[in-house]
């Protein structure tokens, strides 16, 4: 007698529904191993997340990364008494000073990446931010610096070439360098961060300082995803996923700014006028180190919309997107084909391949 | 000069002919959603599978397809190119479903697959072609959905037309 | 004129699909929870029902977070440039707005934020 279909098949079924069950309980556990805490050092918050470490370990990372932060902030601070102040200080009366390894080795990767940049980025024009008023934790009120004034030290062409570093000395050839490495040291000290994480066994997380972020390692079983933030409306331009070990960096002209009889005044100084660079909205760059990228972004942001390229190259540069001012975005091939939108946008322009 | 047709020539003809008189009817028809239609025309298909063979199958549904849109004008459109892509993805499937060992699919079985296959591969053309927005996946558990009802439904209706057949034949 | 194979491609299928529902459909979660960190001190979590305002004191003075609709915001900071309060909502896990000066920070959290990290 053949056997009735339906009773053989329970069983077959009844694992089939058990198993899927499990696997929706899996995919709907509560929560993930995701491990983030927050402090603020480098004038801004520092937002950490790590992924697969357990709380104590975490808790502890945290805390030593703090330290470093805080450390390095306090030695490379722009505008408060620290060891650049001192080096600047040093550098205004006899055209030297002496630097500590750490701090010699920070200001010759900045003037390496400056030269790379054709002096776009400048680490050296911090008298130019001063007198913009950018050496203040709050935005100033306005209005702009007189035009003579800027002319004044735009004419004595402080540039990073003008300085020479060896033996825990920093000379300078030109009476009206000196050192701003504002958003520069905050690439550095990510990267200098990520390192720490390293030696501690983290290999999973993101370093985030005031959105500018470098991010190592997975979130567990997929990569992390980033967003870029739309520089002109509320809410996510479009997303990236980083490979591995990659840093994203932006320099906008929100960031930091003030606006005076209806024009706004940015924080990002082109070094050939004296004036805030105008033709950019946003410049965002991935790149393998955090430093790198902050440089490059402040260089193609000056660069603009038309000479960015050939700057990208030179800096090594393998991912740019720029906001222009009419809102157009320009990107070359390969960051197009990493870059999600979230919507289409209206106007891309695409470079070629650098 | 006469080309030699066999009787397997013949019977594809007259059944392609059917299923491509069905896909055209059902054009005329609105749908309610873009990319959902009943899928009558597969009907036939699981008809010709079942009686004749994947290999038949294969050709009622390639002529289908070609003949469907030329018919209507939209050979080589964007509307061909995603319902190409069905066939193809559904021919495929179906003949990995011929091989499943044992008493295999019956009708309703083959039907689910070839409707899943058909929505899964419009949907991938869609998508990488003409629509490559990350909320486009939104719509596809919905469109999927409907497909297992069509599937289901047209699985059911060729079941029936294969008893009856098979009825008439003996 | 079922066969056993369309029995069980059946079962599979109609198990399947609302796990497609599920994985599709739940990618955006919305947040739950709002994590609110003053200075060096530990963080507090608190839940974002129901609708209220929080007052946080920081070293310069009192912040003021609004809690409305599942979203949060500064709505008053005592800071001279009120970055804070001109952030605006926050909607998604993830996302977070900070008062420097007064060393406040608001983060939103959620089981599925669809970022990890935010690039500005």
């Amino acid at each position: 007698m053949p056997q009735p279909a339906l009773p053989q098949l329970h069983p077959l079924l009844r694992t089939l529904t058990l198993g899927l069950v499990c696997l929706l309980a899996a995919c709907n556990r509560a929560g993930d191993p995701v491990y983030r805490d927050q402090f603020f050092a480098f004038g801004t918050l520092i937002d950490l997340t790590f992924h697969g470490v357990d709380t104590p370990r975490a808790e502890q990372a945290s805390r030593a990364l703090e330290q470093t932060f805080r450390q390095m902030h306090s030695d490379w601070h722009a505008w408060q008494p620290g060891a650049l102040q001192q080096a600047n200080a040093g550098l205004a009366e006899h055209g030297q000073a002496s630097v500590d390894p750490a701090m010699a080795a920070l200001i010759q990767e900045a003037n390496r990446l400056s030269t790379l940049s054709n002096g776009l980025f400048n680490p050296v024009i911090g008298r130019l931010v001063a007198l913009w008023g950018f050496h203040n934790d709050e935005p100033p009120q306005g209005p702009p610096p007189a035009a003579d004034r800027i002319r004044q030290l735009v004419e004595q062409v402080p540039a990073s070439t003008d300085v020479r570093v060896d033996d825990g000395q920093i000379h300078s050839r030109n009476p009206a360098v000196r050192y701003d490495l504002g958003a520069f040291a905050k690439g550095y000290a990510i990267d200098r961060g990520i390192e720490q994480l390293k030696e501690l066994g983290i290999l999973h997380a993101i370093i985030n300082a005031g959105g500018d972020l470098r991010a190592i390692g997975r979130h567990g079983n997929r990569p992390w995803r980033i967003g870029i933030r739309d520089p002109r409306k509320p809410g996510v331009l479009a997303s990236i996923e980083p490979a591995g070990d990659e840093s994203v960096f932006t320099s906008g002209d929100y960031e930091r700014f003030y606006e005076h009889e209806g024009r706004r005044y940015h924080h990002i100084i082109d070094p050939r006028s004296g004036y805030p660079a105008g033709a950019t909205v946003s410049a965002t760059v991935i790149h393998p180190v955090a430093a790198t990228a902050d440089a490059a972004a402040t260089a193609l942001f000056v660069a603009g919309p038309d000479a960015w390229p050939a700057i990208a190259r030179q800096m090594g540069v393998k991912y740019v997107m720029l906001v222009d001012r009419e809102g157009r975005i320009h990107l070359n091939p390969a960051m197009q084909a990493r870059l999600k939108f979230e919507s289409e946008p209206e106007a891309i322009v695409m470079s070629e391949a650098l | 000069m006469q080309i030699q047709t066999t009787a397997e020539d013949q019977r594809i003809a007259w059944l392609a002919a059917l299923a491509i008189t069905i896909h055209i009817l059902e054009s005329a028809f609105p749908s309610p959603l873009p990319g959902i239609k009943p899928g009558l025309a597969n009907v036939i298909t699981i008809v010709v599978l079942v009686q004749f063979g994947w290999r038949s199958a294969a050709w009622v549904s390639l002529l289908r397809v070609l003949c469907g849109s030329l018919l209507l004008g939209t050979f080589l459109t964007p509307t061909f190119l995603l319902s190409l892509g069905g066939a193809v993805c559904s021919i495929a499937i179906l003949w990995l479903a011929c091989r499943l060992p044992g008493r295999g699919f019956g009708p309703v079985g083959f039907s689910l697959l070839a409707a899943l296959a058909h929505m899964t591969g419009q949907f991938t053309i869609a998508w990488l072609l003409f629509i490559p927005h990350p909320a486009l996946w939104r719509l596809f558990p919905v469109l999927l959905t409907a497909a297992l009802l069509f599937g289901t439904v047209g699985g059911i209706i060729a079941g029936g037309i294969s008893n009856r057949q098979r009825q008439c034949s003996t | 004129m079922m066969t056993r194979a369309d029995r069980v491609l059946m079962a599979i299928v109609l198990c399947a699909l609302p796990l497609l529902y599920l994985h599709i459909w739940t990618d955006q979660e919305p947040a739950t929870m709002l994590r609110m960190q003053v200075a060096d001190m530990d963080a507090t979590v608190t839940p974002l029902t129901p609708d209220r305002h929080v007052q946080l004191a920081g070293p310069i003075g009192e912040s003021i977070i609004e809690i409305r609709a599942g979203q949060a915001r500064f709505l008053d900071s005592p800071c001279p440039g009120k970055v804070c309060v001109h952030s605006g909502w926050l909607r998604e896990a993830g996302q977070l707005a900070a008062c420097l000066p007064n060393r406040i920070s608001i983060q939103l959290l959620g089981s599925r934020p669809r970022f990890d990290a935010i690039n500005f």
